[in-house]
């Protein structure tokens, strides 16, 4: 009896063996699901155009301890999947894309491609909640921002 | 064959020899004479035979099976035990959850335009992770960029 179990140990474990590898390389290396909004900060309350919408009091509040604005209005907004081990674009305008690598780490690249040239490129880990935002002046006292973050952790901190 | 050897010296010493020690062969083997009848004589000697299988090998084949299942399990738990602790140490399984870890709030960034400069912050308070660029040729000069907070600082 006990020696049927001996004979048959290794043809009952080694699967769960091998499904438990498996979870841990599927847990390790992860799709990432991003969403990029490309932002209007100004001390305007009217939109530079009438198409872009003021972004929700949660973000608007966020952006606001943190930056001197008192309105913001999305000009884009894009929700796309990054590959594990992959990279994804998304295009907020004519001018600016951001493309997203996922790496080991887990760590993300997160490239921003200025008139179709890069313009930086930053590496780090998107951690839970994290906000990564790329910013900048323009005119007329207003600025913009690319706001990055995990779609499972948006409206928290 | 014999008209060979009777010509032969050598030969002829040889066989002289062979015949000497085949009588010394034949005159002096022992016979052992048995105080009992033969067939009983290798009965005894079967039945101790079989006796000492009985007791001697039952509890040789009780070691061997214990020594071939403990053989038979420990192998496959050991080659287990192998591949999975390689695999948590290739995975890095132990580390990955660790947020105080201070390699993970390492951060890389690089401008990749010699007119566009940056700076970098996180602010804690809101969790938030901030590159600000600017224009290396609008004026701001790298000095007035490195005498901002580093934290919670609000971009003027």
């Amino acid at each position: 009896m006990s020696g049927m179990f001996f004979s048959a140990w290794p043809r009952r474990v080694l699967p769960l063996l091998v499904l438990f590898l498996l979870g841990a390389v599927s847990v390790h290396a992860v799709e990432l699901k991003l969403e990029a909004q490309l932002i209007w900060g100004t001390n305007d309350p009217k939109p530079p155009k009438s198409e872009h919408k003021p972004v929700d009091d949660a973000t608007s509040q966020r952006l606001r301890k943190v930056f001197k604005w008192k309105s913001y209005f999305i000009v884009n907004s894009q929700t796309k999947i990054v590959p594990s081990r992959g990279s994804n674009r998304f295009k907020l305008s004519d001018d600016c894309i951001i493309e997203i690598t996922e790496l080991e780490g887990p760590k993300v690249e997160v490239k921003l491609i200025g008139k179709g040239v890069p313009v930086h490129k930053s590496t780090k880990e998107l951690q839970k909640g994290e906000w990564f935002v790329y910013s900048g002046d323009d005119k007329n006292e207003s600025a913009w921002f690319i706001i990055i973050r995990d779609i499972v952790d948006k409206d928290k901190k | 064959m014999a008209t060979l050897v009777e010509q032969d010296v050598e030969a002829r010493a040889l066989a002289a020899e062979l015949r000497m020690t085949h009588g010394f062969l034949a005159g002096n083997e022992p016979e052992v004479k048995l105080p009992e009848s033969v067939d009983f004589h290798w009965s005894k000697i079967r039945r101790e035979i079989e006796r000492q299988e009985a007791a001697g090998v039952g509890r040789e084949d009780r070691g061997v099976y214990w020594l071939a299942a403990a053989r038979r399990f420990l192998a496959p738990l050991s080659g287990v035990a192998l591949v999975a602790f390689v695999s948590v140490v290739s995975l890095n399984l132990f580390n990955a959850g660790k947020v105080d870890d201070p390699t993970r709030q390492l951060v890389e960034t690089e401008s990749l335009s010699e007119h566009v400069g940056s700076i970098s912050y996180k602010s804690q308070a809101e969790n938030m992770f901030v590159v600000y660029l600017y224009d290396k040729d609008s004026g701001v000069s790298d000095a007035d960029v490195e005498a901002e907070p580093i934290d919670d600082m609000v971009i003027q």
